[in-house]
């Protein structure tokens, strides 16, 4: 019984690490992805600006998709995807790319809790 | 349902604080638990026409996050008849506050806009709060943007006035729209509006103009003039028109039938 406990965890284990890096790999292929089909001058300009804060008039300013996305977070604090898409009715993969688009431009922070990713406005810090 | 109300207009003067006020307190008289908060914070004025006193925290304590909102809310229930509960949230009024309030950075607003999301936990879910109202200030200050992104409902109060329906039209499109609000207009001051027929159309009128649904017409009244501000005027006058206008408000807005 032990035995095979023994020989079974390890593959899961490593399985559960390709699922992973793949679910990685997924996710920074949707924000290329997102960033070439939604992406102007603009926003490339905006991308990782060193004084980013989620403020209202920020959220004005942002393409219509992105505003949705920045709100539903504004108002959840600290979620994953998935919780924003339930809010958005959108996908949760379209959700993903948003969220990880915002990352990269700076308003967003992400923080992995085992195989979840949480995403939230780091309003401490920024600014 | 539990709601974040915030009143909001294009100009000054359009009765705001009166509607803020008011509404407040017609769902206070229904038994409900509500409170009202002065986010006015260039020119406060709650605190004059609520006549609260020993105020020891203001709302600009709680957005500094130097107290809780909690500490914050003034009981004013005893100024309203029947069982339910009326605070206040009063906006410092002193010249020292409203300068600092003048002279906050980005940063700052994006914090306060946090504390005031949080109110949706801290009152409306854990004190069990049913209708938190915010008397903004007028046109596109970030603290009236803030408190709009805050709210799930936006009254937007206007007059016939022409600049302030054509900034009230721009305001609808490119403020409320972008935030997905949900919003009803009330048309305040209006003159000779007592036929029912002119009401309906001057309702249609309203929504072929603004493209939003109506929540109430209120008519130019005296009384409400010579009052200088100074009552929470549902209480005072139960029977006044004014007040059947703002009950039946609150009826909508209390029903979701805005539309």
């Amino acid at each position: 019984m032990i035995k095979d406990e023994i020989l079974t965890k390890k593959p899961i284990a490593i399985l559960e690490k390709i699922e992973e890096s793949l679910e990685r790999l997924n996710q920074k292929m949707e924000v290329i992805i997102e960033i070439q089909k939604n992406g102007n001058d603009n926003q490339r300009s905006a991308l990782a600006l060193p004084d980013a804060s989620l403020d209202v008039m920020t959220l004005l300013s942002m393409p219509d998709h992105l505003r949705k996305t920045a709100m539903a977070i504004c108002r959840c604090v600290h979620a994953t995807a998935e919780e924003i898409a339930g809010q958005t009715s959108r996908a949760r993969a379209v959700e993903s790319a948003y969220l990880n688009q915002l990352v990269i431009m700076g308003y967003l922070k992400k923080e992995r809790k085992g195989r979840k990713a949480y995403f939230y406005v780091d309003r401490e810090t920024q600014g | 349902m539990s709601k974040i109300i915030a009143v909001h207009s294009y100009k000054g003067g359009t009765g705001k604080t009166l509607l803020s006020v008011n509404l407040a307190a017609t769902f206070a008289k229904l038994g409900k638990k509500v409170a009202v908060f002065d986010l006015d914070f260039r020119a406060p004025s709650l605190f004059s026409i609520l006549k609260a006193e020993n105020v020891e925290y203001w709302l600009n304590d709680y957005l500094n996050n130097t107290c809780d909102a909690e500490k914050v809310l003034v009981d004013l229930s005893s100024k309203i008849s029947g069982n339910g509960k009326f605070f206040a949230g009063l906006a410092n009024p002193s010249t020292e506050a409203i300068r600092d309030m003048s002279a906050k950075d980005r940063k700052w607003e994006m914090r306060a806009l946090g504390r005031l999301l949080a109110l949706k936990e801290t009152l409306l879910v854990d004190q069990k709060f049913d209708y938190l109202f915010f008397d903004t200030s007028p046109g596109l200050q970030y603290s009236s943007i803030n408190a709009i992104v805050a709210a799930d409902f936006v009254v937007v109060a206007t007059t016939g006035d022409r600049s302030d329906v054509d900034g009230t039209k721009r305001m609808l499109l490119e403020l409320y729209n972008l935030f997905e609000k949900k919003t009803g207009l009330v048309l305040n001051k209006v003159l000779d509006s007592s036929a029912t027929a002119k009401k309906t159309e001057m309702s249609n009128k309203i929504k072929t103009v603004y493209h939003v649904p109506m929540l109430g017409i209120v008519p130019c009244f005296c009384e409400i003039l010579r009052a200088e501000g100074n009552l929470i005027f549902v209480e005072d006058k139960p029977d006044h028109p004014f007040t059947k206008i703002v009950a039946e408000m609150a009826r909508k807005i209390e029903n979701n039938e805005v539309n």
